[in-house]
């Protein structure tokens, strides 16, 4: 089983997922604001790219900018076979966790 | 820059708190929603502080490189520019009989607190390079001295004490860091020609 991924990083990995070919960081930052349901820091995406992409769950390409950009390079990505299987056991862990739990839950004293 | 980029101080403040190999693309991303998404539809003022919140919390990421050692250099270089300040501050109000030599010490001492500072959280080490061993061979030379002069003088001064360890920390810590950190960004240059 790979490292477990946390809540905002698996929102990073899904928002790419669901971007396709089109996931660079503008992108991914607007997909995992609207999933989460609030504002995220460029700061706190970045920083979690890089770590994605050095727990090698993300790999990354080049590809020439836009005039918007002022010619700056964007970075495209795409989850890795890693980060699939990463996905996949957060997942399932979430489902073993909620196994035969309904809410509202009763607390027996 | 065209006029409906984002602020060309905050874009460079940006520029220089990224590590090299982000600075191009992010700072990309963070104009193109500037310009095509938050300029039109919330104004320049809405627009620009959206965009120094984004600096900030980038800025912020360089606090954690370098890890527990990048941390701890952070602090002792801003103790020392704040005791150098103060030093300076003191000695200018009491005046004591040489007075002047020691605005000068203190001076340097802010110097270098502070250039540590701008080194480290702005990515300026490549600029400070050349001076870094004989600037952290001289903090380590102005503590050690400080400390023994103060050790035999007739009235032991706490502050200096406490001084005189940050900078010898200081300087142990900018030769283990910034060398390090020196010789990453020229591997990043290599490896981009």
């Amino acid at each position: 089983m790979s490292d477990l991924v946390g809540p905002f990083e698996q929102a990073v990995l899904l928002a790419i997922l669901r971007l396709g070919e089109d996931a660079y960081g503008r992108a991914i930052l607007h997909q995992a604001q609207e999933s989460l349901g609030r504002g995220v820091a460029a700061g706190a995406l970045y920083t979690t790219l890089d770590r994605l992409e050095q727990r090698g769950l993300v790999r990354s390409k080049l590809a020439p900018g836009t005039a918007a950009r002022g010619g700056r390079a964007r970075r495209y990505y795409f989850v890795a076979a890693e980060g699939n299987r990463a996905l996949a056991d957060a997942r399932a862990t979430l489902a073993r966790m909620w196994r035969g739990i309904k809410l509202p839950a009763t607390v027996k004293s | 820059m065209n006029a409906k980029g984002p602020p060309r101080w905050a874009e460079f403040l940006l520029e220089r708190a990224l590590p090299a190999r982000d600075r191009e693309v992010v700072t990309g991303d963070l104009r193109e929603e500037y310009a095509e998404f938050l300029r039109p539809q919330f104004g320049a003022l809405r627009a620009g502080l959206w965009y120094l919140r984004q600096v900030s919390s980038l800025a912020g990421r360089s606090v954690g490189e370098g890890g527990t050692m990048g941390r701890l250099l952070l602090l002792s270089s801003a103790v020392t520019a704040m005791c150098g300040a103060w030093l300076v501050l003191m000695e200018l109000l009491l005046r004591h009989p040489g007075f002047a030599a020691r605005v000068v010490v203190a001076l340097l001492i802010v110097a270098a607190g502070l250039a540590t500072l701008l080194a480290r959280l702005l990515h300026f080490g490549v600029l400070f390079e050349r001076g870094l061993w004989v600037a952290a061979a001289g903090l380590i030379a102005l503590g050690v001295v400080s400390f023994l002069r103060n050790a035999r003088a007739a009235h032991f001064e706490g502050f200096v004490f406490i001084i005189a360890i940050v900078l010898v920390l200081q300087g142990a810590l900018m030769l283990a860091t910034l060398g390090r950190q020196g010789n990453q960004n020229r591997k990043i240059a290599n490896a981009s020609l």
